[in-house]
């Protein structure tokens, strides 16, 4: 990498693990400040630690932690010109097994927080004369996936709300832009896979629908979130990108 | 911003890459190492804009990409000269420019032109690369428009082989897949190249007001878009149409 992110501060939720430290882990080594917000303390610790990050625990349901999370770290990396949603959580359920508490969780946590997060970092963004969001979707936002309406609905959701964000912010000089991933080997993934000769054929069968055959590695996702954050794609916005190996052929 | 050497030891062709949009590609790949051969009618505008150390790893061929014989003639001598190819742009295309008409007076011969540099070069010039891919792998990008997605007057042709592109990048991504080759497709909208400069002003307003950024792109900006998809960071990223449009085809 190259310094492509020199001078840049940027703030990632689910910055502690899977795909949002891969890509916090980019963007340092371009050159930017970075700040790593997510639920867990122990990840947060972590990354800290290791890579000697921002590192600050939100929960972006909430709004009053999420307005003075991102506005604790826009006070200690000077700034704000970039962000990345990366927070999000998964769902399998069959419609008759759903409850009103799992959908609203799901949808607070996936389409909601996201809202709250940019909301509370836009005012940064403006005053540092523009910006980038990149917010990450999934490929079950473009085509869907059996047994996760919950998930498919949040995340073509997420894909609408940033593209009506990148009309409304244009003017303001910040782009915004989805990623939308494929299967990738991230604590999240793993969670929904079964143990054993029933994880295994799982595993097969979700290879099976990606035309490259294969799961994918969290920084290849990193890879499309740095480009859309970075000057080369200066005129890319309200585009989603999809990161998936050949599934959804968007 | 940021240039790197992702293309070191790399052999690029652009097709089309003597001007415009993509010479622009041209000259990103080659400031990023590639060593990129061109087949162009004309590529002086290219070599007039290229800086003294790239230019020793530009191999530019003056010939027609409409015809097969020279496409086959161009892929011969890249091979022979350079080694096999890493990385394929298939930019060359064109509208009718000065043929076009609105569609019931439009011309089949003006059709056949806009399908044959537009959408059977780019078929053709894969089918020749396509083998040696099979066996080590590589990148295809293609060059659609966001007048193919957005759709435009006068433009049927146009628009028809760009969104055949479409189909071709998807198509080619799956068949592809299995051998470590991936094929995308780039579309911009309104780039300031000649033969944007040509186009009356009230043409260009009307396009930049339908442009949320506001603004009209550079070549630069799908080079950035095309270095990006052919470089080894785009790896999992197959059969994808990516819009480089300022946000226009999102409204």
């Amino acid at each position: 990498m190259t310094a492509a992110f020199a001078g840049r501060r940027i703030l990632v939720t689910g910055g502690a693990k899977g795909i949002g430290k891969a890509a916090a882990l980019r963007f340092l080594a371009g050159g930017a400040k970075v700040a790593c917000l997510d639920m867990d303390e122990v990840a947060l610790a972590d990354v800290s630690a290791a890579h000697g990050v921002v590192a600050l625990k939100v929960d972006v349901t909430d709004t009053q932690v999420t307005d003075a999370t991102v506005a604790e770290a826009a006070a200690q990396m000077g700034g704000l010109d970039g962000v990345v949603n990366s927070a999000g959580v998964d769902l399998e359920s069959s419609l008759e097994a759903m409850t009103d508490a799992a959908w609203e969780r799901l949808i607070a946590v996936n389409l909601t927080g996201p809202m709250k997060v940019c909301r509370a970092a836009a005012p940064f963004l403006k005053q540092a004369g523009g910006g980038t969001i990149v917010n990450v979707s999934s490929g079950a936002g473009l085509q869907p996936l059996k047994f996760r309406s919950a998930y498919s609905a949040s995340k073509a959701g997420l894909q609408m709300f940033s593209k009506a964000l990148a009309l409304e912010l244009a003017e303001a000089g910040i782009r915004v832009n989805v990623v939308c991933p494929g299967a990738v080997e991230t604590p999240l993934f793993r969670s929904s896979i079964a143990e054993g000769e029933e994880g295994r054929a799982q595993l097969d069968a979700v290879r099976a629908r990606y035309a490259l055959a294969r799961i994918a590695d969290p920084d290849e996702i990193a890879a499309g979130i740095a480009w859309l954050t970075s000057a080369d794609a200066s005129y890319v916005t309200g585009v989603a990108l999809a990161v998936d190996g050949g599934r959804t052929f968007h | 911003m940021g240039q790197t050497d992702r293309f070191k030891d790399k052999v690029a062709i652009v097709t089309g890459g003597g001007d415009g949009i993509g010479a622009g590609i041209a000259a990103r790949l080659l400031a990023e190492g590639a060593t990129v051969a061109v087949l162009d009618l004309d590529a002086g505008p290219l070599r007039a804009g290229l800086a003294a150390d790239t230019a020793p790893r530009l191999l530019a061929v003056e010939g027609d990409c409409t015809d097969l014989a020279t496409l086959e003639q161009f892929h011969a001598r890249v091979v022979g000269e350079l080694g096999p190819v890493d990385v394929l742009v298939n930019n060359v295309g064109q509208s009718g420019r000065g043929r076009s008409a609105p569609f019931h007076e439009s011309s089949e011969e003006v059709w056949r032109f806009v399908l044959e540099i537009s959408l059977f070069t780019a078929m053709r010039m894969s089918r020749l690369i396509a083998p040696a891919m099979r066996e080590r792998g590589g990148r295809i990008v293609n060059m659609s428009s966001d007048a193919a997605f957005v759709g435009d007057t006068g433009l049927v042709d146009y628009a028809s082989a760009k969104m055949g592109l479409i189909g071709f990048t998807r198509s080619l991504a799956r068949e592809l897949a299995p051998f470590g080759v991936t094929v995308n497709a780039v579309a911009p909208g309104a780039i300031r190249t000649r033969a944007h400069d040509t186009m009356p002003k009230e043409v260009i307003d009307r396009i930049k007001a339908s442009t949320p950024a506001g603004i009209v792109g550079e070549p630069e900006d799908v080079a950035a878009a095309v270095a990006f998809l052919a470089s080894d960071e785009a790896r999992f990223i197959t059969g994808q149409s990516l819009l480089i449009d300022g946000g226009r085809w999102m409204i």
